[in-house]
């Protein structure tokens, strides 16, 4: 198909225009972490980066912010970390098997189940925020990290993903492995685990940047200050300051490096879910 | 090694279907049998039950004397290759010849050495450490047969191994397979819709027909002995032509068409006339006049087919028929031959049971 040299450039203006959109925000808060807040208060955010930056990133990792004095950056950083990587975890084992139970056992119920699965998607967890608190505080889980991961497993996406990358594997190899002798427990690690370790990066991917950046939730269940995430620091410390623009960019880094690690695992998975379809 | 025994083997799928209706067999020995039929007449689901892939509705499966409708799949001492080839994509060709010998724990010196000689066998070696999709078709189909053959089982089950490759190449690989097996003489059943293959390779053809099998004999006996219209006209290529007629007491009438040399059948039923393409001859003592509309030439023979003069088909078409000749007989298109052959050699069946009565 050739195009006209006009369709190709407006294309390419289209393109670009949305790339812009969606990078000069970011730009400006990577510019603005390097200002000082005074020229922040008076001049209001630019591109132009300042010669700030080393003293607010000190700034952050050493402040000591909170009614209590005691949190540190440093310590919400640790705490976005348990609780992104166990919702990631989390989401990404459970799911796993619970689309392997789905799709492999064919048991008469496995439709219904997956369909009651998928509903919950229905039901996210902001309007079931009552219910799901009252429950929590009754396992005893308020101020623990395990509070904050559990009700935010997002095991339905998880296991539609892996649902239809397992219905895609050709039902022949499943037989011949089972000739070859592998049981349930066998074919799991032998095949299903190699073969979906694009797939589960991808689930790891979305449901840890998912979990980074909740804030709603982690706020009604911590009340104490050592179990705040980063996500929830930077109200604390700011956001029309130097330093706390510094706190956004370390709270951007973390899901961004991730996503450059696993791209090549992500566009591949999304691609097979397109093939899928 | 071991002979396989069906008895009374039946198959009701759980949606109702029912595949199977009561198969008896034996099979011997380091024998080759071919399942064939068209499609959905339930070979594959014949020797899936063998291969315990599918579960045995009732009736009883047992291969050398050990009854195996309850053994899983794995334990009775099988090996199965698949039209598909059902390689594992993440495992070189070694770990997917591999795989089965590691979970039964064999030595990996003695997996090393059988994966070697199975690999010379099948002139696979230099691909051993390469994945299946860096494999052409054939080199698949090598490999998957490389994985049924170092397990050393009691039987082979092949499911239309070579329908997935081009025609030069499954006469090539249907000859090797004929050969493989002859050495390594394991008892083996193979399931085919391509009456070639099966004539070729058989044994035993067993001609399965909705679920039963239909006749089961050599190739050569079910192709000059069918006991049904319907083997008749599966086995043999060019089809058998098959002429509807009835009997007059002393010829067979199609429309204009009388076929004098028969007796002894019954009269006021339909009866079908089947001649062989073969045994049909250019004989201008003949009794019947053939139009020629088209002649396809093979090589060392022509199919000559065209229309059989004085008859009609429901549709009010003159019948079709076909004809083998030698190379040297080329007639032109709309040329009028006449043809005979002897009664001895033709076949006559019941219409509505095809039962055959000479
Ligand atoms: N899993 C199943 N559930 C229900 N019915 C089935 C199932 N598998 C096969 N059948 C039915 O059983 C019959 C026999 O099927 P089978 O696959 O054995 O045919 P086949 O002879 O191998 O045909 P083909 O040459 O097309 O492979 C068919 O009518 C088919 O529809
Ligand atoms: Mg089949």
């Amino acid at each position: 198909m050739h195009r006209s040299l006009t369709q190709r450039l407006f294309a390419h203006a289209v393109l670009l225009a949305g790339v812009l959109f969606l990078i000069v925000p970011v730009l400006l808060v990577f510019a603005a972490s390097t200002q000082p807040t005074s020229v922040l208060v008076a001049e209001g955010l630019s591109l132009v980066p300042g010669r700030h930056g080393l003293e607010n990133f000190r700034t952050i990792l050493t402040l000591q912010a909170g009614f209590t004095d005691q949190i540190i950056a440093t310590d919400m950083l640790r705490n976005s970390m348990i609780v992104a990587t166990g919702i990631g975890v989390a989401t990404t084992g459970l799911s796993l098997l619970a689309a392997y139970g789905l799709v492999m056992f064919r048991l008469p119920p496995a439709g219904a189940f997956f369909w009651i699965t998928l509903a919950t998607l229905l039901l996210p967890l902001e309007s079931r925020f009552i219910t799901t608190f009252q429950i929590t505080s009754y396992l005893g889980l308020i101020n623990t990290h395990t509070g904050m991961i559990l009700p935010a497993v997002m095991v339905a996406l998880g296991t539609l993903f892996f649902r239809q990358l397992f219905l895609s594997f050709p039902g022949e190899y499943i037989e011949a492995a089972r000739l070859d002798g592998a049981g349930p427990v066998r074919f799991f690690v032998d095949f299903i685990l190699p073969l979906s370790r694009e797939r589960g990066g991808a689930v790891f991917v979305v449901s840890f940047m998912i979990g980074w950046n909740q804030y709603l939730w982690p706020l009604m269940i911590s009340t104490d200050e050592r179990h705040y995430t980063l996500v929830r620091g930077i109200r604390l410390i700011g956001q029309e300051s130097g330093p706390g623009m510094a706190l956004v960019v370390l709270t951007i880094l973390p899901p961004l490096l991730l996503v450059i690690l696993f791209q090549r695992w992500f566009l591949r998975a999304l691609e097979e879910t397109r093939d899928a379809f | 090694m071991a002979q396989v025994e069906l008895k009374q083997v039946r198959k009701t799928y759980p949606n109702g279907a029912e595949a199977i209706f009561g198969v008896d067999m034996k099979i011997d020995d380091g024998e080759l049998i071919v399942f064939v039929g068209p499609s959905g007449c339930g070979k594959s689901t014949l020797l899936r039950m063998v291969a315990g892939l599918e579960s045995v509705t009732s009736g009883e499966i047992l291969i050398g004397d050990r009854l195996i409708n309850d053994v899983s799949p794995s334990e009775r001492d099988v090996a199965m290759v698949f039209q598909n080839y059902a390689l594992y994509p993440h495992m070189s060709v070694r770990g997917n010849m591999s795989y089965g010998l590691k979970n039964r724990k064999m030595p990996a010196d003695e997996i090393e050495r059988r994966i070697v000689d199975a690999a010379k066998m099948l002139k696979i070696d230099q691909f051993l450490d390469r994945q299946p999709n860096q494999l052409s078709g054939g080199q698949r189909q090598r490999v998957a047969m490389g994985r049924a053959i170092v397990r050393n089982p009691q039987v082979f089950l092949f499911d239309e191994p070579l329908s997935n490759l081009d025609a030069k190449l499954r006469v090539q690989m249907r000859i090797e397979i004929k050969r493989l097996q002859r050495r390594m003489n394991v008892t083996s059943i193979y399931v085919t819709h391509d009456q070639t293959e099966a004539m070729t390779l058989a044994d035993r053809l067993a001609v399965i027909n909705e679920g039963q099998v239909e006749q089961m004999g050599a190739p050569m006996e079910l192709y000059s002995n069918p006991r049904t219209l319907f083997v008749a006209s599966f086995i043999g290529a060019p089809q058998i032509n098959l002429i509807p007629v009835s009997f007059d007491g002393t010829h067979l009438v199609n429309g204009d068409l009388k076929l004098a040399g028969f007796s002894d059948l019954p009269q006021g039923t339909e009866l079908v006339l089947g001649v062989r393409p073969d045994v049909l001859r250019v004989d201008a003592g003949g009794q019947f006049g053939m139009n020629v509309d088209l002649v396809e030439q093979h090589g060392g023979e022509n199919l000559i087919y065209g229309s059989l003069g004085g008859t009609t088909t429901d549709a009010g078409e003159p019948l079709e028929i076909c004809l083998k000749a030698a190379q040297a007989m080329l007639p032109a298109i709309d040329d009028q031959l006449t043809l005979g052959f002897d009664p001895d050699t033709a076949f006559i069946f019941r219409k509505d049971t095809g039962e055959r009565l000479k």
